[in-house]
Formats: C-alpha cells, sequence, structure tokens
C-alpha cells in the first residue's frame, strides 16, 4: 500500500507537469490583449489594451461586430480561467514533489 | 474526498448527461467505486485511494446519431485538450479531474487511438472492456443516471488485468480494489451475480482469473465458481 502511494503521486505529478504545458500552451494560442470599450457621445469605440513592454497601449480595432466582441470577451474569461487553473497546477507540483522527495517511503 | 473534485466529477456528468451521453458512455476505473455506495448501502463500504483519471468507456459499436463537440462542451470548465504520448491519445485535462475515453479492443488490437470525430475525441483501446460493457448496472445521484458495470464484472476485470499492468503500483491498486468488492459482494451474498458473469466469460479469461486467483491466495473465491 506505502508503495502504491508513492507510484500514485509520481504519477500526479508526471500529469500536473503535463497538465502546466498545456494550460501554458492554451494561454499563449488566445488572443492577446483585453478589449476595452469606451462610449464616446453616445458612441461606442473599441479598442485592444496590451501590455507593449511594460506599458498599456492601446490600439483603435474600429467598429466591431457582436460576435467579434463576444470572441474577445470569451478569451478574456478564458485566459482568466487558465491563469487561476495553471497557478494550481503549480502548487500541486511544488506540493508533489516535496511529497515525493521526503525519504520515507509513503 | 475533496469536495472540489467530487463536484467537478458531477458538473461533467451533468453535462454529459444533457447531450444523453450517458445514454452510451459508461464510467468505469477507481471513480465507479464511489457511485457502487447505494449497491453496498448498510454493508460498511468504503472505497479505496484514487487518482484524478476519470475513465468513460464508449461500447462499439457506439449507437449514437448526435455529433457533440465533447473538449467544448468542458472548455468553461477549464478543461484542456492533453495529448499523450506519441500516439496522441486525447485527454480532457483539469487540476482536479483527467478525463479519458476507452474502447474495447477486439480482433489483433491496435496500439493506434480510435478516432471519434463526431465527439472531437479519440479512445484508447484495451483488452477485456467487453467484460465491463456487457455487464452494466444504472445508478442515480442527484437526477443524473449513471451507468456503471456491475461490481461483480469490475472486480472480475481487475483480477484479469492486474498482471498485464506495466506499473507495479497500479496492478496493485486492482488487486485492492477487486479483492475489496469480491468481499463486499460476498458479505451481501451477491455470490449469484459473480458465478454468473463469471460463467458467461470465455474459457480463456475464466483461466486467467482462477489462475490470478490462485496467485492472490484466494481459493475462497475459486470455490464460487466450482
Amino acid at each position: 500500500m506505502r508503495g502504491a502511494i508513492k507510484g500514485v503521486l509520481a504519477e500526479e505529478l508526471e500529469n500536473s507537469i503535463r497538465m502546466k504545458k498545456s494550460y501554458e500552451g492554451a494561454l499563449r494560442k488566445l488572443p492577446k490583449g483585453s478589449l476595452a470599450i469606451r462610449k464616446i457621445r453616445g458612441h461606442e469605440y473599441c479598442y485592444l489594451a496590451e501590455r507593449v513592454g511594460g506599458k498599456v497601449k492601446y490600439r483603435y480595432l474600429g467598429k466591431l461586430s457582436a460576435a467579434e466582441k463576444q470572441k474577445h470577451l470569451e478569451a478574456k474569461e478564458l485566459r482568466a480561467k487558465y491563469r487561476k487553473l495553471l497557478s494550481k497546477v503549480k502548487k500541486q507540483i511544488r506540493y508533489l514533489k516535496g511529497a515525493l522527495r521526503g525519504k520515507e517511503s509513503i | 474526498m475533496e469536495k472540489n473534485q467530487f463536484d467537478l466529477c458531477l458538473a461533467v456528468l451533468r453535462r454529459l448527461g444533457e447531450q444523453r451521453l450517458l445514454d452510451h458512455f459508461i464510467l468505469i476505473g477507481s471513480w465507479a467505486l464511489i457511485f457502487y455506495d447505494k449497491y453496498f448501502a448498510g454493508q460498511g463500504y468504503a472505497p479505496s485511494i484514487r487518482t484524478r483519471d476519470i475513465d468513460f468507456l464508449l461500447p462499439l459499436p457506439l449507437k449514437m446519431r448526435e455529433s457533440v463537440d465533447i473538449p467544448k462542451l468542458l472548455e468553461d470548465l477549464g478543461f484542456i485538450v492533453d495529448h499523450v504520448g506519441q500516439k496522441g491519445f486525447i485527454r480532457l485535462s483539469h487540476p482536479e479531474l483527467i478525463v479519458e475515453f476507452l474502447v474495447p479492443e477486439r480482433g489483433r488490437g491496435s496500439d493506434q487511438p480510435y478516432s471519434l470525430p463526431k465527439l472531437k475525441i479519440n479512445a484508447q483501446p484495451l483488452r477485456y472492456l467487453d467484460l465491463l460493457a456487457l455487464n452494466i448496472i444504472t445508478v442515480k445521484h442527484d437526477d443524473i443516471l449513471i451507468k456503471v458495470p456491475h461490481p461483480a464484472a469490475f472486480a472480475l476485470h481487475k483480477l484479469i488485468i492486474f498482471k498485464r499492468r506495466a506499473k507495479k503500483f497500479k496492478a496493485g491498486k486492482d488487486v485492492e480494489q477487486a479483492l475489496m468488492i469480491m468481499d463486499m459482494l460476498i458479505k451481501k451474498r451477491d455470490q449469484e451475480q459473480i458465478i454468473k458473469i463469471f460463467r458467461s466469460l470465455p474459457n480463456a479469461w475464466q483461466k486467467t482469473i482462477a489462475n490470478n486467483l490462485i496467485f492472490l491466495e484466494r481459493s475462497d473465491v475459486i470455490d464460487l465458481f466450482k
């Protein structure tokens, strides 16, 4: 049983490391920046806020269709979700590495 | 059991159920053990350790007309598509749960993923899964109807495969789960089901189970089949 737990933990570590890579890859694939909609004199103007060299820059996107706006919003939500889960996976990796480093068999 | 993990498992099952995929999919592996609690109610049943992997068996031929993009269906829960190994088996991963799909391997077999384009996934073919697919029970949890292998089929399947495991700890886990379920079935006086399923198996499979039980020094279980 003790060896079984260590085996399970080792497999979980392997899974978490692979998961970390996948979340990082998925984050890279998501469109960069965040949609910022400004209302000026009753008209909507869409900008893409992105970080360039440590500074946030706004790029004017022109008129966007509802579908395009939705796409940006979905990407934003997914990015937030993936970042949160990536942080969770990193914590798991630290924990599992620590548990497996112990000299006692578990 | 961690509440978040179980809640996520239920969320996955609910989504698959809403798309009528649970009419076809069978929940197998250590997560099936969780849903045997009602079957063994009042018997002091307590399932053992479990990994994050939640396995679904897709019986072949898959009699479903629906096209469902499963990765998309689970995307907003935080699941991400992982391609595992050189063959590219698809897994849907989440820090709390890893969803995998399996199909029964038949004939000469193949080490290639079994493609399921209608579901936008692939599945891993594995031996002996027909034993699980042919002996199922349906359990209800929070209004979700879940198909799981009959506990006797679960135990007999584990008793066949444990010696084929490449990883020793997995074999140990298989044996522990198989014997725990066997003992629960005997305690419940449900030997008839074990015998019925055992006798429905091909002779070679029966022989493997008997030899493996001798190896495990459980001649009391072999005596049931005589």
